[in-house]
């Protein structure tokens, strides 16, 4: 498991890397969106991984927390993914504006050599 | 005494907000006056034995600067320059300002700098020296610029300004080093400590700094150009800052702190050199000017230079000397500088080529001036007589017996042969002759009050000049006794030494220079500048300099900066690269121990897939917009099932949901984005530069990549730290009451970041609004998408029809499904809400749910037959989710808790059972309220942008309501 | 310490956020009740910060014996729920912001807050974002404060749109999230070797590190630094900053002023926690690095604002200097230079900030475009017209002598920035030169440092004469620009805050001494944070 998430990881933060330095708003936009996914993962990582762990806690009697996944990362991770929404949807519309503004899509706001 | 240095500053004060330049002068005058009869008060303190009166308040003690104020005998003297001259220069100028000038803000300004001048005199504190130092620098600047509208004037200002600053700073420097080695700033304890001073290894810096300072401010070569220039200043200001007082600010400190840094070998050869050439250049470039201030501009500069040498000489008498001739040319130097104010007052004009004879119209003026620049020339019986033979008589003594010192007398007897010839040129064409022709005014004597401050201060020349054992003998004793202390040698003042060299030396000259003149006559006229050094162009070195500097910090500019978003990305990832990598470099990469979750073979498929449509959607995001995107959003849902797999669902269904929404959100900014086809648009991978930029790229994001993955990895095969995650599994239920122990963290434990994220939220939605409410589609994009136009185009052509027949009816059966979905999902949604606490779902979750089956209604539907059904605020939502969340926080204060504290109990309720009614979940139901408007707004708005219909087209009936 | 006081330390948060969440109730068209809420908001930070100041200082005293202010958010004990600290330079800076949103909200309300809808809600939501960023005492906290202040920068520098704003900020937008992100991987890093977020909690448990996890945390502390250090503006990650303040409308700007302070500000809290005496080699590396960094944006600032065409360029490379500068001091470290560039702190903050207001009126006789009619014309006849568009033009009263005002002003900021005296700018530049020299030897580092604080200061006279006697003293035509109180009241209110800082030096730089020595020695703050226990009153 260890392996191919971390191997996911890393494609998704090269090929969001990719995307982020193109010079075209909406390819940026894209990556940054890919990046988000890259870290969220990258962030539950960092609460090692478990599988099929009950996702609540029961009523009753103490709890041995090693038989739950760690549930900060998780809690950080639907912060991070809310925030990352936000931020993406102004991007998305302020690259919209930039463009209708200034006629081009290109991240400098005019044609450089692309 | 604090009265005595604050008098000014408040007289300046008020004479701002004066009005007449009557009132403004008399308030001048009288502050002067009575800070001269003050001063006078001090001396008997002075006079009697050591004295030096001392005042501290204490100010910043912690860095040793307190406000401390010192009145030796010396610094008495400087201050009774100050004050005395400045009461004459007050009333010379009350009749020398026209009246169209602003005169009060003129005073204000003197005055101001007449207590810049005396702080810095009376300082006992090194610091508090430079700080008043740089206020001198800056009043100069506002006197000097004072006629801002010539350009002259606002040139000489900041070149003076910039020069004399950049001394302020070195001498400031200088200054610290002084107090980092004798560890003290106060000036007793400095003058105390000069031998360990001159020991020390910082000395040389020290002293270059420090000289640096005095030399830009007293004009000295190499910075002298910016006195001349200075002279765009009126008169009055020429008179007392620049032959008076200001410039001797440098002497004053070189001559304060002469007992500290003098005797060196270093000192004698840079101060004496320097003094030496400034006396020479000086001299020599007086001779040629044909402006009036001008020649006197420079004559000064060669008589600082005298001064200078005489200090850097080293031995006490040369001490007393530089003293005596300090207060003898303020005299005579600053009544030339009026009289020469008064000519150019009275016949408009200061060129010598134009000026002649005016013997005959202003004899009286023309007198004084004569005696005055006698006492300049050095012609017995006047002060300067007296001072320059000491001068002579320093000469010829022996100091190094180095060349220098051996050139040192013919040098001397030379410079002061010029300066004979420019005082005898300056009278002889100015005021003999024959009478002038054409000049701007008709020329006649000057009134009495302003003739007055002249006639007080040759008397004084004469005074000095014939008695002075009488007259300053007492005064100069005290003031050196406080410089040199127990080293005060033994001087006479008389003015008959007997036949000796000296006396030899003077006739030379007085004879040279009479000759020179006699021999070159109005020849001097024809030298537009002075031959030699005439060609070393301070002011045009000054702007080359200045001008080098910016054109060479702009190109300096384009080569380390950029503006470009690409570069900053590209610079900003690899340093983070760096940043991350160098710790395992340096201690070196490791894997933990930790046994591995066994891979399964669902996810690594799952991945395989996932990874590749992150690399399709690399690779096509460029023309395939449509595809990039559903790639991303396979992305996506890989990611969520992953989450899945690792028993977060919480994760997962936000994820879901949130991917949902970016995903319309994405696909209804598309619309607005302009056709991108490879035959539109040529790709120039052809190019090397571009191909390299590329591989550039690819390196960086194939080694951030691998960075991301190697550095999981490592974390993935270590054993978790005991760390607190326990805490919350164990306290989610009995302490907060949830069993959904994530959602317990969002809403309970760490309830603050939620709080702060919904903030994010709401902030985003009113920014996107903001912009929307301005948006302004590129023009290819605002006319009706193809379709849309055939479709219509099509309806137009067949009679019966009207524009949309085609489609309106085209999305029926799911237009259908989805209203009746409506309720169903409001209901999951707020399913969602209420059991948050205990099983996966939440207030986020809820609130993204709701907000996507109110865009599936306006898909389904159409934005305005929606909204003329229901109509949804979501600003109001916002605030209200906002408040809601605030005040259940808040709530806890009222029982004494502290902000966001919760409480729960359970509710027995039909049907649906137990339900937690923690307060927690009010918690939540803001959240939802805040998510639902947001999300909401951004849809709405920017869906209503494909509706909203150009200036230029029909009014269309208002439908924007619902975006806001 | 009665119950309601010990709510003071989240007032500077809480305060803010609610009245914006209550503005959002109004529209546009109750500008007026908008006004008096957010200036009155604002009004009331100061007062709190300065209570708070008074709480943490026992009364204004200055014995460094008073201990942190800490507040557990939801009641739960301290590594585990989230908790605010109010230190002494927390307070400090919340003062700071305070006094800083106040005269730019006051200015704004010349005609600003006119130039586009929900100015004001946005204003109180950055100072909630920024004061947060101040106060907080977990990682991850702080992220979320920092997403809170950069979104609502985000907004206020889209205000009043127009294309050069939004060119500028899909740049500053774009920068940051990637920034956010690299915040986010540091943080799980930190997390994955120490498992915690409290920075308290990871102060005590860094030294337990095995040294085996020590790249991941180190690696975790670099990446974060990166982030801070972006928001700070060094040099080579700053090319934004100087287009974007010069972009955002003068108000903002001035405010802007202080976002840079904020990344210095955790970059000191966090370098005294985690890496203070305690740590290894590590430190040392990233403080030589630092210095040298600083070194660098120094130089690029200066060559800035020699460079620099207009004057709001020429602020906002100086913002780039005054980062620099501290930088390099943190770099180079030290008890007493850690005082001396507090003080530093404070006076270029308010220096640059009165920089951005006066920049405008100064330079209005010679002005291209008015701002707000500079606004793009809305293309959509279905605009809603609110309370935005009427123009009518209440410059308030008018106050005579303008020229000479806006002179005076604009010579006090040069003197500021110049660091001449009379005003703080002075002082500060003294104390730090003086405590380099204080240093056992005085290294070549200092020696540089001197040098490169000389020729800024030197480069910001220059560039500021040029720009002043071209604007000011060239006779102009037309007629001299119309200046209202309200503008003028801020401009002044700011140089007020560096004369006192000047008059004042002495309890000043002593309060600063206090603060850098428990920057020197965070035990008393750990201690605080572990040893606040949970309000045990049972709920009724």
């Amino acid at each position: 498991m260890e392996i191919v998430l971390a191997l996911a990881i890393g494609t998704l933060t090269a090929s969001g890397l990719w995307l982020l330095l193109r010079p075209r708003t909406f390819q940026v936009v894209l990556g940054l969106a890919l990046l988000s996914y890259a870290v969220n993962l990258f962030i539950l990582a960092a609460g090692r991984l478990r599988t099929d762990a009950p996702p609540v806690v029961g009523r009753e009697g103490p709890i041995d927390p090693s038989l739950y996944a760690d549930p900060v990362p998780q809690a950080l991770v639907l912060t991070a993914i809310v925030i990352s929404f936000a931020t993406t949807a102004l991007l998305l519309v302020v690259l919209l504006a930039s463009r209708g503004l200034t006629g081009t899509d290109h991240v400098d706001g005019e044609e450089g050599d692309q | 005494m604090l009265v005595l240095s604050a008098l000014p500053f408040l007289g300046s004060f008020g004479a701002a907000f004066l009005r007449s330049r009557n009132m403004a002068a008399a308030l001048a005058g009288i502050v002067t006056l009575a800070g001269l009869a003050l001063l006078i008060g001090f001396y008997p303190a002075l006079a009697g034995g050591e004295g030096s009166v001392r005042l501290v308040v204490p100010w910043l003690s912690s860095l040793g600067l307190d406000l401390t104020f010192r009145l030796a005998g010396f610094s008495w003297l400087f201050a009774m320059l100050i004050l005395g001259i400045g009461a004459l220069v007050v009333l010379y100028a009350r009749y020398y300002m026209s009246s169209e000038d602003p005169v009060p803000r003129f005073f204000a300004f003197l005055l101001a700098f007449m207590g810049s001048m005396l702080g810095m005199v009376l300082s006992g504190n090194l610091i508090q020296i430079a700080f008043f130092w740089e206020l001198t620098s800056l009043f100069s600047f506002l006197l000097i610029g004072y006629w801002h509208h010539n350009q002259s004037a606002r040139d000489g200002a900041r070149m003076a300004l910039i020069v004399t600053a950049f001394g302020g700073v070195c001498l400031l420097v200088g200054f610290l080093l002084l107090g980092h080695i004798t560890g003290s700033y106060d000036v007793d304890v400095v003058l105390e400590a000069g031998e360990a001073v001159r020991n020390h290894a910082l000395y040389l810096p020290t002293l270059i700094l420090i000289l640096i300072g005095a030399f830009t401010k007293s004009a000295q070569f190499p910075f002298h150009f910016w006195l001349p220039h200075a002279m765009a200043a009126p008169t009055p200001v020429s008179a007392y800052l620049h032959s008076a007082t200001m410039v001797k600010a440098g002497v004053f400190v070189l001559i304060l702190l002469w007992p500290v840094l003098a005797g060196t070998n270093s000192w004698y050869f840079i101060v004496a050199t320097t003094g030496l050439a400034t006396l020479l250049v000086g001299a020599w470039s007086a001779i040629f000017q044909n402006d009036l201030k001008g020649l006197l501009a420079y004559s000064t500069i060669s008589h600082l230079g005298l001064i200078t040498l005489l200090l850097g000489l080293g031995s006490p008498l040369a001490a007393v000397a530089a003293i005596f001739h300090t207060i003898n040319h303020a005299t005579f130097k600053a009544s030339l500088f009026m009289a020469a104010g008064i000519i150019d007052h009275e016949t408009g004009t200061r060129d010598l080529r134009k000026l002649s004879g005016l013997a005959h119209f202003m004899p009286i003026t023309a007198t004084l001036a004569m005696v005055a620049a006698a006492a300049m020339a050095g012609v017995p019986l006047l002060n300067g007589f007296l001072s320059k033979e000491m001068f002579l008589a320093e000469a010829l003594a022996t100091h190094s017996g180095t060349v220098l010192d051996s050139l040192l007398p013919y040098l001397a007897t030379l410079a002061s042969m010029f300066s004979v010839l420019y005082s005898v040129r300056f009278i002889h064409q100015t005021f003999l002759g024959p009478p002038p022709r054409d000049l701007p005014h008709q020329p006649h004597e000057a009134p009495h009050w302003m003739r007055l401050p002249i006639e007080i201060l040759v008397l004084l020349c004469l005074l000095v000049g014939i008695i002075p054992t009488l007259t300053i003998g007492p005064f100069l004793a005290t003031a050196v006794r406080s410089v040199l202390g127990e080293q005060t040698p033994i001087y006479s003042l008389a003015i008959w030494h007997g036949f000796n060299l000296p006396m030899l030396m003077s006739v030379t000259a007085l004879a040279g220079g009479v000759g020179l003149y006699l021999w070159l006559g109005g020849r001097l006229n024809e030298f537009p500048s002075s031959p030699f050094i005439g060609h070393f162009k301070g002011r045009r070195t000054f702007e080359i300099v200045l001008a080098a500097t910016v054109d060479g910090a702009r190109a300096l500019h384009r080569l380390i900066g950029t503006r470009r978003l690409q570069v900053q990305l590209r610079l900003l990832v690899a340093t983070a690269f760096l940043a991350a990598v160098l710790p395992f470099v340096e201690l070196g990469y490791s894997l933990g121990t930790r046994p591995g979750t066994l891979v399964d073979p669902g996810f690594a498929v799952l991945w395989l897939l996932g990874a590749t449509c992150a690399l399709g959607a690399a690779w096509q995001a460029k023309f395939h917009r449509l595809a990039a995107l559903i790639l991303i959003g396979m992305c996506g849902l890989a990611t969520c099932i992953s989450f899945v797999w690792l028993s977060a669902p919480d994760l997962a269904l936000t994820q879901l949901l949130v991917e949902v929404v970016t995903l319309v959100l994405l696909l209804l900014g598309l619309r607005w984005l302009p056709k991108r086809l490879p035959d539109q648009w040529p790709d120039a991978g052809g190019l090397f530069s571009v191909w390299f930029r590329r591989a550039g790229d690819l390196l960086l994001a194939l080694l951030g990549g691998g960075g991301m993955a190697a550095i999981a990895y490592a974390i993935m095969t270590r054993d978790a730290p005991q760390g607190i995650s326990h805490y919350f599994l164990e306290q989610a239920y009995p302490g907060g009451g949830g069993t959904n122990v994530v959602n317990v963290i969002l809403v309970d434990f760490r309830a603050f970041d939620t709080y702060g994220e919904i903030t994010v939220l709401a902030i985003v939605a009113l920014t996107v609004f903001t912009l929307l409410r301005r948006f302004r589609p590129a023009t290819e994009s605002i006319a009706l998408p193809e379709q849309q136009q055939r479709q219509n185009a099509f309806d137009d052509a067949r009679e019966g029809r009207t524009r949309g027949d085609t489609v309106w009816q085209y999305l029926l059966v799911p237009r259908v499904l989805m209203e009746w979905l409506f309720p169903v999902i409001i209901t999951c949604a707020l399913y969602f809400l209420v059991r948050g606490h205990d099983l996966p779902g939440g207030g986020f979750a809820a609130g993204v749910t709701a907000s996507i089956g109110i865009i599936l209604l306006y898909m389904a539907s159409g934005t305005r037959s929606v909204e003329t059904r229901l109509s949804i605020q979501p600003v109001r939502w916002m605030s209200a989710g906002l408040l809601c969340t605030t005040l259940t926080g808040a709530a806890a204060w009222v029982f004494g808790h502290p902000f966001l504290t919760t409480d729960f109990r359970y509710l027995e309720v039909p049907l649906i059972g137990k339900i937690p009614l923690a307060t927690a979940l009010i918690f939540d139901i803001g959240v939802f309220a805040v998510v639902v408007g947001t999300t909401a707004l951004i849809l709405i708005a920017l869906a209503h942008q494909s509706i909203r219909s150009p200036r230029a087209a029909k009014p269309s009936e208002p439908t924007s309501k619902g975006a806001r | 310490m009665n119950d309601w006081m010990q709510h003071l330390t989240i007032a500077p948060i809480v305060l803010p956020l609610a009245v914006s969440a209550l503005l959002l109730a109004f529209d546009e068209r109750r500008r007026a009740l908008k006004r008096i809420m957010s200036l009155g908001t604002l009004a009331a930070l100061i007062a709190i910060s300065t209570l708070l100041l008074w709480q943490v200082t026992d009364g204004f005293g200055l014995s460094p014996a008073s201990a942190p202010y800490v507040y557990l958010l939801g009641n739960w004990p301290a590594p585990f729920g989230i908790v605010l600290v109010a230190d002494r330079l927390s307070a400090l800076m919340l003062l700071l912001a305070s006094l800083l949103g106040f005269t730019a909200l006051f200015y704004a309300m010349a005609r600003w807050d006119r130039s586009g809808p929900r100015f004001h809600v946005l204003f109180l939501l950055l100072i909630a974002g920024i004061n947060g960023a101040f106060l907080t005492g977990d990682i991850f906290n702080l992220f979320v404060f920092f997403e809170v202040l950069l979104a609502a920068s985000y907004g206020l520098l889209l205000h009043g749109s127009g294309t050069e704003r939004t060119s500028a900020s899909l740049h500053y937008i774009t920068i940051n999230i990637a920034t956010s992100l690299l915040f986010l991987i540091g943080v799980a890093m930190i997390y994955a070797a120490t498992g915690t977020l409290n920075m308290a909690d990871l102060a005590e448990r860094i030294p337990a590190v095995p040294p085996g996890d020590l790249p991941l945390l180190e690696g975790g502390a670099a990446i974060l630094g990166t982030a801070f250090l972006v928001k700070s503006g060094i040099w080579p990650l700053s090319f934004w900053l100087s287009r974007t303040y010069a972009a955002a409308a003068p108000p903002i700007a001035a405010l802007f002023a202080i976002m840079t302070k904020v990344g210095i500000y955790v970059i000191l809290r966090l370098s005294s926690l985690l890496f203070g005496a305690t740590s290894g080699g590590a430190a040392g590396f990233a403080d030589n690095w630092l210095t040298w960094a600083g070194f660098a944006t120094m130089l690029f600032g200066t060559i800035g604002i020699l460079s620099a065409r207009t004057l709001t360029r020429v602020a906002g490379h100086y913002v780039l200097v005054s980062s620099g500068t501290l930088l390099a001091a943190i770099g180079i470290g030290g008890q007493a230079l850690l005082a001396a560039l507090l003080f530093y702190l404070v006076s270029s903050t308010l220096a640059v900030a009165a920089l951005y207001l006066i920049i405008e009126p100064v330079e209005r006789n010679a002005d291209e475009e008015d701002m707000i009619a500079g606004i793009a014309e809305p293309v959509f006849d279905d605009e809603y017209t609110g309370a935005l568009e009427e123009d009518e033009d209440e410059t308030g009263i008018v106050i005579p002598g303008t020229i000479a005002i806006l002179g005076g002003g604009f010579i006090f900021c040069t003197l500021l920035l110049a660091g001449l005296p009379p005003l703080s700018g002075f002082i500060a530049k003294f104390a730090i030169i003086d405590a380099l020299f204080r240093h056992a030897a005085i290294t070549p580092t200092s020696w540089l440092l001197i040098g490169l604080i000389i020729c800024s200061g030197l480069a910001t006279l220059i560039g500021m004469t040029r720009a002043g006697i071209d604007l000011l003293w060239t006779p102009a035509e037309d007629s001299p620009p119309r200046l209202s109180v309200i503008e003028v009241a801020p401009i002044g209110l700011l140089l007020a805050a560096c004369l006192a800082l000047m008059i004042y030096a002495g309890p000043i730089f002593l309060y600063m001494e206090t603060a850098a020595g428990a920057l020197g020695d965070p035990s008393a703050y750990i201690e605080a944070v572990r040893g606040t226990p949970p309000v045990t009153k049972a709920v009724p």
